[in-house]
């Protein structure tokens, strides 16, 4: 058990919900992309993206202390994989469009601008409650050092 | 000779401990099929108690020993199970936070008291 370690996991956890949030943002940047690649002489929209979370592996100390049936507190969070959603593109008739098909469809990414809107706010609340988590650690170590002062 | 209730130690211990539990908890608060772990405190002082309370003692290496000679360990718990499949995870944030501030006031509590107690041997040795 490292002295440090409550803060190190609260900042992994902000490290996740920042880079979640930037993924958000892209997805809702490229809201409208309709070319982003290029397959089989065809261009194909944007495909939204998530982030796959997963706990960090502690390593041999925690596997040591979880063998002695002990436990450890873990290490935190990490953000493993940026996956593509595999939900079907929208489908939008606008004969007018560049990337138009011979029937006048449109392929629009599969991004839904409100789905996006809460998980940025679920983000962003993770991330003040991995704040708040970090500030209530920071006091304890701050007192710890009143020890002894009278 | 400066003598320091054990368990304060052990609680000072089990507290910074539960800290850095609740935090990987609420850091994890959105991985999939994340399992909360918690701090069994209450059973490990308890353990610490009686074990304080009656040992029998050896004289001999081939004596049975009887009461708890174990040192108490502090121990994590992966607590319950996912609760529906819907569920990402089984952390309750409010849950986590409610107990979070708990745990940083009973931290400071026995900080308070740690250095009450030192306090105490600073004035002996005063001698005013």
């Amino acid at each position: 058990m490292h002295m440090f370690d409550g803060l190190a996991i609260s900042a992994s956890g902000l490290t996740a919900q920042r880079f979640r949030m930037d993924v958000i943002s892209s997805n809702i940047a490229n809201a409208n992309t309709t070319r982003s690649e290029y397959v089989d002489g065809q261009w194909l929209p944007y495909r939204r993206k998530m982030v796959r979370f997963e706990p960090m592996p502690g390593g041999f100390a925690s596997a040591l202390q979880k063998a002695m049936g002990r436990g450890a507190p873990g290490k935190g969070v990490v953000a493993k994989a940026i996956v593509g959603d595999p939900t079907p593109f929208q489908q939008v008739y606008m004969p007018e469009h560049p990337d138009a098909n011979e029937e006048g469809f449109v392929l629009l990414p599969n991004v839904d601008i409100l789905k996006e809107q809460v998980d940025l706010l679920t983000a962003t609340r993770m991330y003040e409650a991995n704040v708040t988590a970090f500030q209530a650690t920071k006091a304890m170590l701050t007192k710890a050092l009143e020890i002894g002062r009278g | 000779m400066i003598h320091l209730s054990p368990f304060m130690e052990l609680a000072l211990d089990a507290a910074a401990l539960r800290q850095q539990v609740l935090a990987n908890n609420i850091a994890n608060a959105e991985t999939p099929f994340f399992r909360r772990s918690d701090v069994r405190f209450a059973d490990v002082l308890t353990e610490a108690y009686q074990r304080q309370a009656f040992v029998g003692k050896r004289t001999d290496p081939r004596h049975i020993p009887f009461g708890a000679q174990t040192e108490p360990t502090i121990q994590v718990i992966q607590e319950g199970r996912l609760m529906n499949s819907n569920a990402q995870s089984n952390v309750d944030l409010d849950y986590e936070m409610a107990a979070m501030s708990q745990n940083a006031l009973w931290y400071q509590a026995l900080v308070q008291q740690t250095s009450k107690a030192l306090a105490k041997y600073a004035r002996v040795l005063e001698g005013r």
